[in-house]
Order: C-alpha cells, then structure tokens, then sequence
C-alpha cells in the first residue's frame, strides 16, 4: 500500500530488536559454555572442560535420565488415556461434556503453583512418599488435559456416521476405533503428545513440590544449583539449546520438503 | 456410537481422585487448624486472618504490582511487534513467528539464568557500560531485573496470542476501511484494534497468571529477600512447614486471578458488546 | 455524458504472470458498466486498481481527468461493495453504514438522516441496532450497498456482489441495484462472470478475456453481435462454426453458399459465424436450407433444447414446438440471422 516503504526500516529495526531481546541472553549462555575460567561474564579462552565436566557428573546426568525417562513415559501415557478420554467426551451426553470439560481446564487455568501444592497435599494425605513414582504421576496428570483439548477439535470436525460406517461394515468396536476413527485424528493426537513432551520436559514448579528424597529432574537441578552456579549448566543448556533448534527445525521444514517433492513428482 | 461414550469414565474417576481431590484438600487445609496428620481437623479462619498482616498485604500489593506491570508491558512492546509480522509476508511470518517461539522452548530456568550473568555486578551489561567509560549500575536484585526476566519469559505468549487474532482478520475490512475514507491510522483505531482485543484479552490471561504465581524469577533476579505471593506459598510448603498457611495464600491468589479474568472479559465485553455476540464465531 | 473515468493502456502482473495487457477503456457519467469475463481474466484486478487497493505496473487512470494512481484509496471518491461485503463485524448496521459519514466529521443529526435515508433506500428500516453478523446475506449485501452509497460517491464498484447468494435472491437483487442505481443516478462498476447479470442491468458491459479487452458494447450489441468467438461463446448459447466470405452478402459454410448483410470483409476471408439457437427454425425437410436428423429434444421449461445432426456438424435449436426424435428436418434461418466474425487475432 501506499506509503508503507519508508517505514520498512523502522519495522526491520523493531523486529531486530525485539529478536536481539530474545536470543542475546541464550547466546551469551552457549559462548560462556565454552570459557575456560568459571566466570560467567569474562572470556579467558576457549575450552571443553565444561562439557567433560558435565559428562563426569553423576548427578547431572541422573537429571538428565529422569528428566528424558518422565517426559517420555509421561506423554505416553498422557497421550493414550487424553485419547481415550476426549473420544468418550466428544461422545457423552452434552451435560457430562461440559462437565468433564471445566473439571478438565482447572490445571490449565490455574496457576501451576496451585495444582503442585494441591498435588503434594495429596500424596501427603495418602501417605505415598514422595520421589520418581510421584513425579511420573503429577507429570501425566497435568499434561493429559492438554492432550485432551488438542484431539476435542479433531474429534468434532469428525463425521459423526463415520465409526457407525465401519461397524455396519463388519468391524468390532475397537476395530472402529483403531482403523477408522484414531488415523482421523492422528493431527491431534501427535500435537497433544508434542505438548505433553514439551510441558513434561521444561516442568519445574509441579516436580519441584512432588518429588523427594533427591529425585531431580534438569528444572530441580538447574534450581538448587543457582547459589552455587558453574558453567556446567551452561553446557548442558547448550546442549539442549541445539537439540531443540535441529528438532523444530525438521519439524517446521519438513511441510515444505515434502511439499516440495510432492509437486516435483506432480 | 453411544457406545464410546463409556470410554469417559475412567477419566471422570482418575480426575475427581487427581484433579477435584487435590483442589477440595487445598481449601480443606486452608480452613482447619494445624497438623499435618489426616482426620484431625478444627475448622479455623485464622489462616485468613493471619494474612492480613502488613507484611504479607504489602507482598500480595507487590506482586499485583509487578504482575500488572509486566502485564502492560508486554501489550505495549508486543503489540507492535505481532501488528508488523502479522503485516510481513506468509514465508516472513513463519519464520518470525518460529523464531520468536523458539526460545520458549528452551527451559524457563535456563533462560532466566542467562540473564544473571547479563545483569550482575560485573556482568557484561556493565562490561560495556564500563568500556564506554560508564559508571556501573546495580541491576540485579532489582525490581527491573525481576520485571525483565517476566517480560523477557512472557512476551512471546502476548505477540503469539495477538498475531494469531490478526494474522486472522480479514484484509478486505481493512480495504473497505481505506475505502470509505478513514485513513491508516483511523483504520488501526476504528477496525484493527477493536477486532484485535480477543488477542490482547487472551495474552492478558497468558502473561499475568503466571507473572503473579511465579517463584523462580523472583528468587534468581530478585534474590532471597525479593518476596513475592509465589515465593511465599513456597517458602511455607518448603522452608517454614506451614502447609495451612500456604494453602490459604493459595486460596485466596486463585481468588483474586479468577477475579481479575472475569473482570478482563467484562472490560472487553462491555466494550464492545455488539463484537461479543458473534465473538465466538470469529475467532 | 460526460466522460468520468478512463483507463490509458493498464498494465499488471503477478509473479510475473500477466493479469492486464494493455487495458483502454472510457466510463461515463451515470452509466452502468459490467466488467464481464471468466474467473481469472483480470476484471477484478481492474476494479481494485480503480478502487487504489493495488497499483498498475505500466498506464494511467484519470478520475475527472485527473491522475490518481498515486492517491491513496481513502482519498478517491469512489466506494465499493465488496465481494464478501466486509462489514465490520464489531458494529451493528447503523454503525456500519454511518463509518464513512463519522470519519469525514459529519454532525450527529446528519449522520442520522442520511443513515435513515439510505437504510430506507435498501429496504432495511428498523435494522439499525442489529449486529450485521446476525443478518441473512442478502440483508448483508444491502447494508454493505448502503455503507457504500451513504458517503455520496461519485463512482461505486461492485465486485461480484451477489456470487454469494441463492439464485432467488440473486434476480431479485439484479433488479434492485439497478434500481438503486437510476435512483441515486451515479456510475455503477459491477464486475461479474455472469452472462446473464450482465445483460440484465448494464448500459454498457466490457467483456474481458486473459487480461485483454474482447468487446464494449451495450447488451444486445454484444448479444446481438459479438466480434469474435469468444464473446459469442461467452454470452449466451450459440452455434459457431468456420466458414468463407466469399464476398459482400455471401458467405460459404458447410459446402453451401448462404446470402447474408454483413459487408466490408476481404474477398474469401475466412471468419467465423454465429448463429443463435433461437434463430433457427425447424421445419418440414423439403423448406429446409440445411438438411438433417433430430439426434434429442431436452425439454428446458420455457423452450426445448434440440440437437440437430447434419453430415457436418450438431446445431442446437431453442424451439418452443415438440418435436420427434430421429425424424429427418429441414433447417431454417435468414440472412440477417447470420452473424459473420474475424476470426480471433486477425482483427
């Protein structure tokens, strides 16, 4: 439109700005991460010895385990039983729908706080002591209402005569349900389990009240550590930083790689 | 098939005892009496009227204050910024949109504990004042650190939730605008903005709820004596034991956000309550 | 009538696809013009470089024999009635149609007349508070007429206002907005890709093709005689075939020399001609110029539609008259009923 160019730098300058804002603290974590002194703010030569120190320390690499072990079995679970829960939702009487559908926002829309303190008055009240079962437990309870929220959509776009389509073709009912109505619905399911994974893998708040007896996940380590910093966690942030970045980056370039083949076989 | 319908009790089971159970002992904890052991209750407000010490009123003013704050912010820098992506063209704006999500992928704590070395004494923020012959400034353990590190954590949910709305709004209200004589910036006023507030509201939601219950930023940007409501319902679960206390602070914080959101949409209804009757239906 | 608008030698592209080649067209004063044309063929592309909502590449268009390529749309005096209407979904109808009035500062009392005036207009008296998503889309579409006609434009575009709407609704709107149109007595640009839209409201219709000018005309001009072959493919149903022009008043197809009133070709130019269904006749095989077998008879409901086979070709007929299938006829036309065109290009 007219009059819009002259403002194009202005713009670019913002945008640079506000990304700088962004990704200069992540940056100067990763640059650190290689500095051969412990100091965190002056550079005094390159060096690996914070990564070696990493690998060498027992109690970060449980973290990391524990973290990894939780979040994948966690969204496993989470993903199935929201699955299973957002069918039956998506087919119960409207009542019960809104019902099961406000109960079911109370950990998304409360504050994360409350629901890990909720948690651990739980745990403490049926005497189950606190430690990895627990933390696996609280990490699927908060991550399936998401997954639920994510498959509702799918479920509702659905043919309603699509799974009575399949039995009157001779399927049993879980026959439906796996053939014909779960591979309608893979977009949801996937994008629930990504943030299942994701809620699981960055938790800190809810694990930090309901684990114990020196379970740490990455988030507890990195906390308790904060009076006694080194630049291991740096490395290990670095690490993760670049895990991440190759895993979105296949993720969001994959649509346009195979798009691209798709039309090039066209 | 009726028959699918079965498949949601076990869920009805798992969140009364996972998600109704934990709500319903929060408030069973913050109305009795001390005593951690199970079946000794004695109903009490005292928990309640414990809080409305000076000492805590002024960490629950605080805490608004810092919320509300970073909350206006955030709009005031992320408007712009998700109003000039969402003006950028579809390949741009995937590509801003990846970048600014990107590091919301990366551990909250990490990202917060970048910044120390940023803002701390001889922290390279200072380094370069330093090198242009500046005299240090005392960041850390400040209340712009602790706003920095909210704004730095939340601001990208408040351009993601305002961009989405515009990156939505049909260009042809904005060509009939044009078209019947309002300039760009009558344009903006009159159509972009009021069709925007559902993002600005969403991101509100976003960005306050947890800048009012977070403990970490506080605690790493803060410090120890930085006490916000989020610190203190941590410190009586963690350090002090006071598990009645802190289940009342808990209460009344989920009070006063549930408050605070209703309120929001009431704003936003009552200012345009023309646009909310079909609300629904366009976003 | 004074000449208002006039588009000098349009050129626009795409990602280097060429949507405009060279567009030349005069609008007039009070007139109701129909851009006509296919999906596709640069009509729409046109009516949003007059409205300012993008710019040409190459040409100029003069407003009031003024160039305004570089004015800015909200200067332009010309409002239009977009495809999907684009109300404002956060105003109620009022509100929607007085946007125009409020920006140019106009006082209250004013601004609730002429509102009034132009809901009346419309036929949506007492529609003021609704909120314009509640409203059924032929009540959408007349707000967004009114939106548009309440600021006095000198110029209003119309792009495909009613592709929207049921055919019921849509007759029913063509002979409103023309209505609407001797009313207030402004130009009108309606683009649609509707033949028959066209030929029922406009004064005057530019049929377009693949970002090129095919003919301007009034409606039976272009019905009656269209150029070339596109445009009488394009408007209504036709026969059309290749034939000779062996010289002034005699024409030559299908093996057989026919006299005709067209004149001025070259001698033995080869041309395409027309002939409309409804023009023929059928009639006993010993009257017929042209000899033949009826291959079907679809009956149509005002007409039959019948399929007619000679040795060298089908001709369509619209006749009123039943008739038997696979019985052998004669075909018949007058001189004046044959329609000789250049063939595409060599114009």
């Amino acid at each position: 439109m007219v009059g819009l160019k002259k403002h194009n730098f202005t713009k670019f300058f913002i945008l640079i700005g506000v990304l700088s804002f962004f990704y200069l603290p992540i940056l100067s974590l990763m640059i650190f991460s290689f500095n051969d002194s412990r100091s965190l703010t002056s550079w005094s030569g390159f060096s690996l010895q914070w990564y070696q120190a990493l690998f060498e320390n027992r109690e970060m690499m449980t973290a990391i385990t524990t973290t990894i072990t939780i979040a994948l079995v966690s969204t496993f679970v989470a993903t199935v039983m929201g699955t299973l829960a957002a069918i039956g939702i998506s087919k119960s009487r409207r009542l019960i729908k809104e019902l099961v559908l406000s109960v079911n926002n109370f950990p998304i829309l409360n504050p994360e706080i409350v629901t890990a303190i909720g948690l651990m008055l739980l745990y403490s009240s049926l005497n189950i002591e606190k430690g990895f079962m627990t933390m696996l437990l609280a990490h699927i309870i908060f991550s399936t209402p998401y997954v639920i929220l994510s498959v509702l959509p799918r479920l509702r776009r659905l043919d309603p005569d699509i799974a009575e389509a399949a039995l009157d073709l001779g399927a049993t009912p879980l026959q439906a349900l796996w053939k014909v109505i779960v591979p309608m619905i893979t977009p949801g399911i996937i994008s629930g389990a990504l943030i299942a994974f994701t809620m699981s893998f960055d938790d800190f708040v809810i694990s930090y009240f309901v684990s114990g007896n020196g379970v740490k996940n990455i988030s507890i380590l990195v906390y308790t550590m904060s009076k006694r910093i080194n630049p291991t966690i740096n490395a290990l942030s670095t690490i993760l930083v670049v895990i991440i970045t190759i895993v979105l980056l296949v993720v969001n370039l994959y649509p346009y790689i195979t798009k691209k083949e798709i039309k090039e076989a066209e | 098939m009726k028959g699918y319908a079965s498949l949601v009790k076990p869920y009805i089971l798992w969140m009364s005892l996972f998600i109704v159970v934990p709500m319903l002992l929060i408030v069973l904890y913050a109305f009795t009496e001390h005593g951690n052991a199970l079946m000794a209750f004695r109903f009490t407000l005292d928990n309640f009227m414990r809080f409305f010490d000076p000492v805590f009123i002024k960490v629950l003013f605080k805490s608004l204050e810092v919320a509300i704050i970073t909350t206006v912010l955030c709009i005031i820098i992320g408007y712009p910024i998700a109003y000039i992506i969402s003006n950028t063209s579809e390949r741009t704006q995937t590509l801003l949109i990846l970048l600014i999500t990107l590091p919301m992928w990366i551990n909250m704590l990490v990202r917060t504990y970048a910044w120390i070395s940023i803002l701390s004494d001889g922290g390279i923020l200072n380094s370069i004042f330093e090198f242009f012959g500046l005299a240090p400034i005392k960041m850390m353990y400040t209340d712009f650190a602790v706003m920095l590190g909210m704004v730095y954590n939340f601001l990208p949910f408040m351009i993601i939730s305002i961009y989405t709305v515009l990156a939505k709004l049909d260009r042809a209200l904005i060509h009939a605008s044009h078209d019947l004589g309002a300039n760009p910036i009558q344009t903006f006023l009159r159509i972009v903005l009021p069709l925007s507030m559902p993002g600005v509201i969403s991101g509100i939601t976003l960005v306050f709820l947890p800048a009012v219950s977070t403990f970490v930023i506080p605690k790493f940007l803060g410090g120890g004596q930085y006490m916000l409501i989020g610190n203190l319902i941590e410190n009586q679960f963690i350090t002090v034991g006071e598990w009645n206390f802190g289940s009342a602070i808990s209460l009344i914080m989920a009070v006063i956000i549930m408050g605070s959101m209703i309120l929001t949409r009431k704003i936003d209804r009552d200012a345009s309550d023309t646009a909310s009757v079909e609300g629904g239906k366009l976003w | 009538m004074r000449k208002l608008i006039e588009f000098q030698n349009i050129v626009k592209s795409f990602n280097d696809s060429l949507v405009l080649k060279g567009i030349n067209l005069s609008i007039h004063e009070n007139e109701f013009v129909t851009l006509l044309g296919p999906s596709g063929c640069g009509k729409t592309t046109l009516l949003r470089i007059l409205g300012g909502f993008i710019s040409q590449n190459e040409g100029h268009v003069y407003f009031d024999d003024i160039e305004i390529s570089n004015v800015p749309p909200y200067k332009r005096e010309i409002n239009t009635v977009f495809q999907r209407y684009a109300l404002f979904p956060h105003m109620n109808v009022f509100d929607n149609v007085a946007f125009g009035l409020r920006i140019k500062k106009q006082d209250k009392n004013t601004i609730e007349q002429k509102v009034k005036k132009m809901l009346k207009l419309v036929n949506l008296e007492g529609y003021e508070d609704r909120p314009v998503t509640l409203l059924s889309g032929g009540q959408q579409q007349r707000v967004a007429i009114a939106r548009a006609l309440v600021n006095e434009p000198m110029v209003l575009l119309l792009d495909e206002p009613l592709g929207a709407l049921d055919l019921k609704l849509r007759k029913e709107m063509q002979i409103e907005l023309k209505k609407i149109q001797q009313e207030v007595g402004i130009t009108f640009i309606y683009v649609t890709h509707d033949q028959e839209e066209a030929l029922t409201m406009s004064d005057t219709i530019v049929v377009m093709n693949a970002g090129e000018i095919q003919q301007i005309g009034t409606p039976t001009d272009i019905y009656n005689e269209p150029e070339n072959r596109f445009v009488a493919d394009f408007i209504g149903e036709s026969n059309i075939l290749e034939g000779v022009m062996l010289e002034d008043y005699k024409v030559k197809f299908d093996d057989q020399v026919f006299e005709c009133i067209d004149y001025g070709f070259e001698d033995n130019l080869e041309v395409d001609i027309v002939l409309r269904p409804e023009d023929i006749d059928i009639v006993p095989i010993e009257m017929g110029r042209i000899k033949g077998v009826i291959k079907s008879s679809l009956f149509k409901g005002v007409h039959f539609e019948v399929v007619v086979e000679t040795p060298y070709r089908e001709w369509i007929i619209h006749t009123t008259d039943k008739v038997e299938v696979d019985k052998e006829v004669g075909l018949h036309f007058f001189p004046e009923d044959i329609h000789i065109m250049y063939k595409m290009g060599t114009y």
